[in-house]
């Protein structure tokens, strides 16, 4: 058992020392770092396990927390770069051919190495417990995002979704830091447990600075909710989504996501300890989370692309999860929120990844291009119907329990108008999520119809992601009682 | 003698000035030292409470200085990510103005 | 806490009413007082009064902005230098290890754009 706070340092190194191979071997092919990064990713995947849920420097100014919660998410983080670089492998042909060099695969490096980057701040930010360690945390994630989304650097429509994604980015920062200079002036603390602490020490906050805390938190949380997508804040969403790379739209869908609802569990932990405070962040986060749910699964219907839908998709998720948020109240919500993370990255990864192969033998990505997928390559589209019907939240998928589990916390803490909105647009999602199953079964093939090649790798993990959600979805427990 | 308000009206203006420049400006690079100002105004009232909120000790906080510090470097960063982005963008599209963004709507 | 927060109502007050007023001039602005009217003059690469000669696609120079990115990053980068002298004498062996790592990533930086040939001038 070993203290857990080296093995961010150990992700950052191997990003250095791959970064230093791609600029010393110029001629090397670039696949081997992505083949690399994968098997020392693996490595310190298992090494997690062997971690020792600690606080470092525990003290009221201890700024990493290596709580249970904490830890999982790294090991989320690291499953979440494993996944992408598999895509990035399937995608490289793309990004060749959209940034011509003077060898081939002269734009590659970077490609493969930025993941890596992004994961020890995805990494940083599971353990953050002190504003300074989230700020930096979150500018180190949304940073490498804005290289990675504006990466076709030839495409315009990459580098219009990386410039949206960073003006809309960077004003979020500047919400953020506003914020956390208000929570500052009001407790004098940046640590969240020496915040809480602040709160503790008086009887009662006067309603002047209840005003004004009130005012940081807002900041913060507008700011968060840029991060995971939630409406209102949610107009960067589709285009970026649409215009980014496809590992990194998926990448970006899963773990920035993830990150920011650990980080909005983190940072609500001090507020909520205090009552006056606790009723309105949480009719807030109702507000939000009703509204994203909304506009999510309203505006996701008529779609006809692909990645678009996903990104409708992942507005409507992110208002599932602010649901459990707003029920941290009942104690099923934490794992719920976790339990339903833990299925959206096997679905969307799942979705993504069969993406890839047929947008590259159809040549784009809208929905019309998986029509008869079915006849085409059947096992391809078996793994896409299981990715959709579990998006979609059918039985005996993740996607159902991840559901049921948000609703049951929701209910415990009598947010029955929630669950009521919860229920409607789960509807509406079967009947977004089913127009690409109908494209794959019941149209015809095109005519022109290229074979979808897809390479023994990709199968490996398409195959290990469909097992997991089935698995998962059968036996819940081992992922429910991560948390205690 | 100035007080901890004179500072923060300053930073409250500096601030909405930065916000009202991403929202009216139609430059990406005027938008841009929007951001830039809002992410200074921040570090203005960072300091400003550190100075005037001191410690038990009667030496000013620290953890806001050094987290305007790090508001510093990040904001370099964002700007060297930012300007390479908009130089690109620039060189693909012939444009820096908002209006010209129009490839991903339909 | 100080019990005066009045100020800080006001201020939130300020703090709203203060963006939300030009947001609503915004819209009349932009379409009364400043549609977009891109002309010769104004698309022109400079307006400093002098007419630009020479023919618009001319090669870029990136490296001047290369360059001038790079030093950038590094420019503010070494102001983490600044508390690290202040503090130097009272500071543990392990502050100078720490600082000494940080300065390898910079350097890491430094040998990456080199060998990446940012850093020639061709």
């Amino acid at each position: 058992m070993t203290p857990s706070f080296p093995i961010e340092f150990c992700v950052l190194f191997l990003g250095v020392v791959l970064l230093l191979a791609d600029a010393f071997f110029p001629d090397m092919d670039k696949r081997k770092l992505a083949h690399i990064a994968l098997v020392w990713l693996g490595g310190f995947l298992v090494a997690t396990f062997f971690l020792r849920p600690a606080l470092l420097w525990a003290s009221p100014a201890g700024f990493y927390l290596a709580d249970p919660l904490g830890i999982f998410f790294k090991q989320f983080a690291l499953v979440a770069t494993m996944l992408t670089l598999v895509l990035a492998i399937e995608y490289a042909p793309v990004v060749e051919r959209a940034i011509p060099g003077s060898k081939p695969g002269a734009g590659l490096g970077e490609f493969f190495i930025l993941p890596v980057f992004t994961c020890a701040g995805l990494m940083w930010m599971a353990s953050a417990a002190d504003f300074i360690m989230i700020f930096c945390a979150l500018e180190l994630v949304t940073i490498s995002f804005y290289i990675q989304v504006a990466y076709l650097r030839k495409c315009p429509a990459s580098l219009e979704a990386g410039t949206k994604f960073l003006i809309l980015g960077a004003l979020s920062t500047g919400f953020l830091v506003y914020g956390i200079t208000w929570i500052y002036g009001l407790s004098g603390q940046t640590g969240l447990s020496a915040i809480a602490g602040a709160f503790a020490g008086i009887p009662a906050i006067p309603q002047s600075s209840q005003t004004a805390l009130l005012f940081g938190l807002g900041l913060v949380l507008v700011a968060l909710g840029f991060k995971v997508a939630a409406a209102p804040f949610q107009f960067w969403v589709p285009d970026v989504y649409h215009g980014a790379p496809t590992p990194v739209t998926a990448f970006l869908s899963v773990g920035s996501k993830a990150a920011g609802f650990v980080v909005l569990m983190r940072v609500l932990g001090p507020f909520l300890t205090v009552p006056e405070i606790e009723t309105r962040v949480i009719t807030v986060l109702q507000v939000l989370a009703g509204i994203t749910l909304i506009y999510g699964n309203l505006a996701a219907m008529p779609q006809t692309n692909l990645k678009r839908l996903l990104g409708y998709s992942s507005i409507a998720h992110a208002g599932y999860l602010l649901m459990g948020v707003a029920s941290v109240g009942s104690p099923l919500a934490g794992r719920a929120i976790v339990f339903y993370l833990v299925g959206y990255l096997l679905m969307t990864f799942l979705a993504f990844l069969i993406l890839i192969p047929v947008a590259k033998a159809a040549g784009g990505d809208d929905i019309a291009h998986f029509n008869g997928l079915g006849r085409r390559s059947p096992g391809l589209a078996l793994a896409m119907l299981l990715a959709m019907l579990s998006l979609a939240g059918l039985p005996f998928t993740v996607g159902f329990l991840g559901k049921f589990f948000i609703f049951e916390a929701a209910m415990q803490e009598q947010q029955y108008f929630l669950v009521a909105i919860g229920v409607v647009t789960v509807a509406c999602g079967f009947y977004y999520y089913l127009k690409v199953v109908r494209a794959m079964y019941w149209q015809p093939v095109p005519v022109d119809a290229a074979p979808v090649e897809f390479s023994p790798l990709g199968r490996f993990a398409a195959a290990f992601l469909a097992a997991l959600i089935l698995i998962v979805g059968i036996f819940p427990k081992p992922i429910l009682d991560i948390l205690p | 003698m100035p007080t901890l308000a004179h500072y923060l009206y300053v930073s409250g203006a500096l601030f909405s000035i930065g916000l009202l420049g991403v929202l009216l400006r139609r430059n990406i690079l005027i938008i841009f030292m929007g951001l830039e100002l809002m992410l200074n105004a921040a570090n203005l009232s960072l300091v400003a409470f550190s100075r005037f909120h001191p410690g038990l000790d009667g030496l000013p906080g620290y953890n806001a200085q050094v987290l305007v510090f790090f508001i510093i470097t990040v904001a370099a960063a964002e700007v060297a990510v930012g300007l390479a982005i908009i130089v690109a963008l620039f060189r693909a599209k012939q444009t820096v103005h908002v209006e010209d963004l129009d490839t991903l709507k339909f | 806490m100080n019990t005066n927060y009045l100020f800080l109502t006001i201020f939130l007050a300020v703090a709203i009413i203060f963006p939300l007023i030009p947001l609503a001039i915004a819209w009349a602005w932009a379409r009364l007082f400043s549609p977009p009217k891109p002309g010769h003059e104004k698309l022109a690469s400079y307006e400093c009064g002098i007419d630009s000669t020479g023919p618009a696609q001319v090669q870029f120079q990136s490296h001047y902005y290369l360059y001038a990115l790079v030093f950038l990053v590094f420019d503010v980068e070494t102001i983490f230098l600044m508390p690290f002298a202040a503090a130097f004498l009272k500071l543990e062996f392990s502050a100078f290890l720490t600082l000494m790592v940080f300065l390898l990533l910079l350097v890491e930086g430094l040998v990456w754009a080199w060998a990446k040939g940012i850093l020639a001038w061709k």
